[in-house]
């Protein structure tokens, strides 16, 4: 088993019960081949450093999970077919998750920040 | 004009030496060990890249050749989730 970080955006016109949707049926692509999820991020709506499919602003969700190498083809073909994933990025952990730990809470501090700025 | 560049490097006036006056900083990520070079940091990297967008390069940041390539890749990896920006272009809202 490997560790992976996946972030992608969901396209911030999908809000409420069809945003929690999109978000489940990932985790369930995930979880139904065998990988097991160790964190699920959600940061929520935050402008896009340049715009995707003519949307200026996007719904970032971090998933860090633990899988074989064939279940990252599969998961990014579905995410490929879901038109509200307006685009992802696989990273492999190779120190695995406890290393980047720290950094992501600093992050969500600067997230917030950042929408703060933004208003 | 073209000669202005050769020549600049001594005109300064006011006694300047020939060494470039530039202060050599050190690596930042090597003085502190405790900071982490990661794509979904932006507020690191936002330092190393200039208001263009572009990615500063070593001479100036000061990096190693180590924490360079690191940061280099952050950077990349952050633009290509729109975190950060390719071009300061782009950025009409």
């Amino acid at each position: 088993m490997r560790t992976y970080e996946t972030i992608y955006i969901v396209n911030p016109e999908a809000t409420g019960d069809a945003y929690a949707a999109i978000v489940d049926k990932f985790k369930g692509v995930l979880t139904e081949q065998g990988a097991s999820i160790i964190k699920v991020d959600e940061w929520g709506v935050r402008k896009m450093a340049y715009p995707i499919k003519k949307q200026t602003r996007g719904s970032y969700v971090l998933t860090v999970f633990e899988a074989q190498p064939e279940v990252i083809k599969e998961f990014e073909r579905r995410m490929r077919i879901d038109e509200n994933i307006m685009k992802f990025q696989t990273v492999y952990l190779e120190k695995g998750f406890e290393a980047s730990a720290p950094a992501e809470a600093q992050e969500a501090e600067a997230a917030v920040e950042q929408e703060e700025k933004a208003e | 004009m073209a000669f202005e560049k050769p020549a600049g490097r001594r005109p300064a006036g006011a006694g300047a030496p020939r060494r470039r006056f530039v202060r050599r900083k050190g690596c930042r990520f090597c003085a502190d060990k405790t900071m982490k070079i990661d794509y979904k940091e932006i507020r690191t990297l936002r330092y190393f890249i200039s208001e263009r967008g572009k990615i500063v390069p070593r001479r100036i940041s000061g990096n190693c050749a180590e924490h360079q390539r690191k940061v280099c890749e952050a950077i990349k990896r952050a633009r290509n989730i729109a975190l950060l920006p390719f071009t300061a272009g782009h950025a009409i809202d």
